[in-house]
């Protein structure tokens, strides 16, 4: 039945005018958010952002410290001090790996052992040109 | 006299079945998972092994699927920005799981979320510490000298930026997607982070990290109708299983945001956005000049014609800046994300990257 219809597709012309609203509204945005009046607007708006947010980070460290609790700033220093053990911990493992290796027994996890596909494989065009 | 009949109504269960109702009854149902995000699609499940770990860097090894596969393996290297299954995206609509099926040995360097005490990492670390130290990892476990890279946005950058300065790395072939070069392209980004009015050393020293809300609030700026007209297109597609699906994949990814490393930030802020010194060859890192003239290797290198983050302006002279005589652009219709994981990106990004890499991996 709606293969002999001459009536338009509501539903197609709803889509392209969506499509077209998108378009200009996109355009007409990027027009205002382009000039220096925007951008200054924005570079002040991320100041105030910027001061609030460290007026916050202030006080709260203050309160924190005032009752006695681990601040941000302390948790961040605990979680430092760990990124450094795990560093050295990965050095002490990659030394072991290469002295095992040194003496022939190579203690690799086994999961990247198995893989050893062969590395032979060529191009489809010039493995056919081969044959 | 004609006698006028009037239709008979038919049954209840038979307007169930009739098109329009079931239909609707289709939106309805998909509307509400979308609501709850109910059964969320798989990301990033293809299988692998992590075979490297630095703070929150991860070095994956995807299991090749091949018995054989080309000698050169390739590293997937991620932007800073967001998270790196979109190259993973879903089976069946996964990079990675193309290019193993294409017989490929396929890495990924993931650099995680940043932790706040990340808010140092500048872009030495990725370029000349975490990068080098991950293709290392990469010829010790397959035993080779060489590696091809294949880095989405900045990872790009990155690929760069070390063969810009290590000019023995040992690099096969680089192929760079959406990778900005030129910053005075960068459209409006370039505009609204202007020295004149945007202080990003307070920015950097206030929050340290720069927080994903931020970020994902400066990409939607960049489209500010597009968010309404997402959801007008999706409740007109909520009939369709294969566009909800897609739907909740790249929306779950977009909204996936991570934050930017501050120290990272403010050199992309002040030496790139503010000097373009990768385009004027006056980058330096760790006191060692960026010189892509020096680059060598071939390099492949995929731009998006309607790309908003990285604009084609920005992206465009990168082939003209390496010295490899084995360079090629690929210019595809399209925008940032769907360059590397859309329609556009299956039918011919994909192919094309398997037939270039393929040629010089042997």
């Amino acid at each position: 039945m709606p293969d002999s219809d001459d009536r338009p597709d509501v539903g197609q012309l709803w889509r392209t005018w969506l499509t077209e609203t998108e378009r200009q509204w996109n355009t007409f945005f990027n027009d205002v958010m382009g000039t220096d009046s925007f951008g200054r607007f924005l570079g002040g708006y991320m100041d105030i952002y910027s001061t609030f947010q460290r007026l916050v980070a202030q006080n709260m460290e203050r309160s924190l410290s005032t009752l006695n609790v681990p601040s941000r700033s302390d948790i961040v220093e605990l979680s430092e001090r760990l990124s450094g053990v795990e560093e050295r911990l990965g050095a002490i493992e990659s030394s072991i790996d290469a002295l095992a290796e040194a003496v022939g027994h190579p203690s690799e996890p086994a999961a990247v052992t198995q893989l050893r596909p062969r590395r032979t494989r060529r191009p489809r065009a010039q493995a056919a040109e081969a044959q | 006299m004609t006698t006028v009949r009037t239709p008979e109504t038919p049954p209840i269960p038979e307007i169930f079945r009739t098109e329009v109702v079931k239909r609707n009854l289709d939106r309805f149902r998909r509307s509400v998972d979308v609501l709850l995000d109910r059964d969320p699609p798989v990301v990033g499940a293809t299988p692998k092994d992590v075979i490297y770990a630095k703070g929150t860097m991860r070095l994956y090894r995807y299991r090749p699927v091949t018995d054989e596969v080309y000698r050169i393996p390739i590293v997937l290297v991620m932007s800073l920005i967001s998270k790196p299954y979109i190259l993973d995206l879903s089976p069946g609509q996964s990079l990675v799981e193309y290019l193993l099926r294409e017989g490929f040995d396929v890495f990924m360097v993931d650099w995680g979320v940043p932790r706040p005490e990340d808010s140092r990492l500048g872009l030495e670390y990725y370029a000349l510490e975490a990068l080098p130290r991950s293709i290392e990892e990469v010829q010790r476990v397959t035993g080779e000298k060489e590696v091809s890279i294949l880095g989405y946005c900045l990872g790009g950058l990155f690929a760069l930026m070390y063969n810009g300065i290590v000019q023995d790395a040992p690099v096969a072939n680089i192929v760079c997607a959406a990778t900005p070069v030129d910053f005075d392209g960068m459209g409006l980004f370039k505009r609204w982070s202007d020295r004149r009015w945007f202080d990003v050393d307070r920015l950097v020293d206030s929050l340290g990290n720069i927080p994903p809300d931020l970020i994902l609030r400066s990409f939607e700026l960049l489209r500010p109708a597009q968010r309404w007209a997402t959801y007008a297109r999706l409740t007109d597609n909520l009939w369709n299983d294969l566009w909800v699906k897609n739907y909740r994949l790249f929306n779950r990814w977009v909204n996936d945001q991570i934050p930017f490393p501050g120290e990272a930030y403010r050199q992309m802020i002040k030496e790139l956005m503010w000097e373009n010194k990768l385009m004027k060859g006056e980058l330096d890192l760790s006191g060692r000049r960026v010189d892509l003239a020096a680059i060598a290797c071939p390099v492949l290198h995929v731009m998006a014609e309607h790309d908003d983050i990285a604009p084609i302006d920005a992206t465009r002279p990168l082939t003209s800046l390496v010295g490899s005589e084995d360079k090629e652009d690929v210019i595809l219709k399209g925008g940032h994300v769907s360059l590397v994981a859309g329609r556009n990106a299956w039918f011919r990004l994909w192919p094309k990257i398997s037939e270039w890499l393929g040629a010089r991996s042997v």
